[in-house]
């Protein structure tokens, strides 16, 4: 018997049937003391509730400063003067809006914003993915020096060579070709590109446009972290370089894409240095010229005066407004993309 | 057969120099030439725009730039003058307290690698968190990147203008007594004196309790400056596979054990790459006191030698320390399956 047991140890069959009975002779209340009266419980139900209070406070810094905004968007000039006025307005008001609306030109500024973000957004995009690729996939000779050009691009902030720029732009040519040909007195532009879209999407063509040198980065890792073997098979199969590109790399590429579609989009919806720099004119108005956010609405000057308010604090206000209003679309946008904002980086698996 | 073998063998072996010299390349070298090709579009903005405006600034830097008055025929002239611009703009006083133009950026430097290393560990932190699993994770997730959306730009802009808004708001003696007093207001969110009082009874140091009071009232901007770093290491989290923490927790490592020994060293390239986009970030933001300066000289955007210089200055420094953090990271970054 006992050598029996030895060379063969018992082994308890828990058939489903089995645990099922098991289940039902405990009464619920051994099983909940089994499962939530332990040291293990206890300690998970810490952690997890020091984790969501941690995260919870986080989220209030991050969103109690659009909270305070928003209230202070709907306040009167008579509110600025009550000291006893804190978060909630005394007098609300919706004339902030209303005027800064009208006479600023919100909509125009809007769709002008959108058109310009899009399609920036849509080149610094492609010209990421293109870019790196070569960096990621072909050893040839010089890809490091050119790599710490990319770099270099990013340390030198734009605002110290603005004016090189502007110059650059208002003298603007392809070895004379648009002089010869006349294209801009054609077009009736007496500055060359500058005060069009032009430079924006030129820099973004050509990889220079803001923080573009981390969208290369990032499509460069992704990259790297995509098998050779799946380009050697599309090769085999006849398909040469550039089709396999678009064919199989970009299809497979599609959620970081839309990561850095989302980061190009936002950056240059809210990007206020370049707008007011290349398009200081007040045909291009678009939602971060200075025209629209840091302009105060005649009426509400004369609306602030007239309450006795302190103009300059209604101004605060007023620019604060205009500010909400400029991240208002955005935000909307980022409520629906937001998942895939996190998605595309996640699925990337950036490994170097 | 096996003769066959053996003469391609040799053929093989004695070859590769002999054939290098008659075909050219290899087709695998031919493929990675098309390489060029793919980084043409930034080659082209490189060589053409970005090189000649920054030689421009370059040279600015060694000469006194004038305007010529639009009657005389408008543009520019530049006289050289060699080191005198690094001379004269680098020992000028540009602070309230009197520290010339080199001693503001070297303490700014001091402050800078502080703010830097706590921004990567708090972005590491939340993106540890960010990772597990729990209730309202996607909400979470949702309100901690709010900030890489819309935090830059404008909303920085209007923030460091128009703080006063906010102390308006929290403290009593606001707008109507035309005092906005700074620090102390709802931009810091937690008062300092509460800290101070509370880190003061513990008796520690008073130069860690000046670190924690500034880490708590720039917490805002220090949750808004990380949200690229949370997104970095967020896809690096992702990248490693769970089959190496499952082994970990059955051979019966703790959490503890598991960070330090598997998570950390997996993401220590993610570590190096935010550090980098960190430097720059920080370093050359526009709210940074030696940016500020900068701008400062020259605030119309009107060129000028003594901005240049103090630029290029500036960021010779910025590119030094970042070649110091690749030197000193070289050794404890883990690549995992990297062959090249």
């Amino acid at each position: 018997m006992n050598n029996k047991q030895e060379s063969k140890p018992m082994v308890v069959k828990e058939t489903k049937n089995k645990i099922k009975a098991d289940f039902e002779r405990t009464s619920l209340k051994e099983r909940m003391k089994a499962k939530y009266l332990n040291s293990f419980f206890y300690k998970k139900l810490a952690v997890a509730i020091f984790r969501f209070v941690l995260l919870l406070g986080i989220s209030y810094i991050i969103l109690f400063p659009f909270f305070s905004k928003i209230s202070a968007s709907f306040m009167s000039p008579q509110d600025f003067i009550q000291s006893d006025v804190k978060m909630i307005p005394k007098f609300p008001t919706l004339n902030t809006y209303k005027y800064l609306i009208i006479e600023n030109q919100y909509f125009k500024a809007m769709l002008n914003s959108f058109i310009l973000s899009g399609i920036c957004a849509v080149i610094q995009m492609f010209v990421a993915a293109f870019v790196g690729y070569g960096f990621a996939k072909f050893k040839f000779k010089g890809r490091n020096i050119v790599f710490l050009f990319v770099m270099l691009t990013m340390i030198v902030p734009h605002q110290i060579l603005a004016s090189s720029f502007v110059q650059k732009f208002i003298y603007f040519d392809i070895f004379g070709i648009f002089e010869a040909t006349g294209l801009y007195s054609a077009l009736g532009l007496t500055q060359g590109i500058y005060n069009t879209y032009v430079p924006l999407i030129l820099l973004s063509l050509t990889g220079l446009a803001f923080k573009n040198g981390l969208f290369i980065f990032l499509m460069r890792s992704y990259y790297r972290g995509v098998p050779d073997e799946l380009e050697e098979s599309s090769f085999i199969d006849g398909y040469g370089v550039f089709k396999t590109f678009f064919k199989i790399i970009l299809p497979i590429s599609g959620p970081m894409l839309i990561t850095i579609f989302i980061l190009a989009f936002a950056w240059q919806w809210t990007d206020i240095f370049y707008v007011n720099t290349f398009l200081p004119s007040s045909e291009n108005l678009l939602l971060t010229s200075n025209q629209f956010w840091s302009v105060m609405p005649d009426t509400l000057e004369v609306l602030s005066t007239g309450a006795g308010a302190n103009v300059q604090t209604f101004e605060v206000a007023v620019k604060n407004t205009a500010g909400l209003l400029v991240v208002l679309p955005l935000i909307i946008l980022y409520i629906f993309c937001q998942r895939y904002l996190v998605q595309g980086i996640e699925s990337s698996g950036l490994a170097n | 057969m096996t003769k066959d073998t053996k003469m391609n063998n040799s053929t093989l072996a004695s070859s590769p120099a002999k054939k290098k010299k008659r075909r050219g390349a290899s087709l695998i070298e031919r493929r990675d030439r098309l390489g060029w090709v793919f980084i043409l579009p930034f080659l082209i903005g490189l060589v053409f725009l970005y090189a000649s405006v920054i030689w421009e600034s370059f040279t600015y830097s060694f000469a006194k730039y004038n305007t010529i008055p639009a009657i005389r025929g408008g543009g520019y002239s530049l006289t050289f003058v060699g080191f005198d611009n690094f001379a004269s703009q680098l020992m000028k006083t540009v602070d309230s307290e009197g520290k010339t133009f080199l001693e503001l950026i070297f303490t700014s430097f001091a402050t800078q690698i502080v703010d830097i290393i706590i921004i990567i560990m708090f972005s590491l932190f939340i993106a540890v968190l960010l990772n597990q699993k729990m209730i309202g994770r996607t909400a979470f997730r949702a309100i901690f990147f709010i900030p890489v959306v819309v935090g830059a730009g404008i909303i920085a802009k209007i923030d460091s203008t128009a703080s006063e808004i906010l102390d308006a708001m929290s403290s009593l003696e606001g707008i109507d007594m035309g005092t906005a007093n700074g620090g102390e207001g709802a931009s810091g969110l937690v008062s300092a004196m509460d800290v101070n009082m509370l880190l003061g009874s513990l008796g520690l140091p008073s130069t860690f309790t000046d670190i924690i009071i500034t880490l708590v009232q720039n917490i805002y901007e220090i949750v808004n400056r990380a949200g690229v770093q949370m997104l970095i290491f967020l896809s690096g989290l992702q990248s490693i596979s769970p089959a190496i923490y499952e082994s970990c927790s059955i051979d019966g490592a703790t959490a503890w054990e598991t960070f330090w020994k598997i998570t950390f060293p997996m993401l220590s390239p993610m570590i190096l790459v935010n550090a980098f986009y960190t430097i720059i970030d920080s370093f050359t933001a526009e709210s940074n006191e030696v940016m500020l300066a900068i701008i400062e000289i020259s605030p119309n955007g009107v060129p000028s030698g003594e901005q240049s210089a103090a630029a290029w200055t500036y960021f010779g420094l910025v590119i030094v320390s970042l070649l110091l953090v690749a030197f000193l990271f070289r050794n404890f970054v883990f690549y995992n399956r990297r062959n090249d």
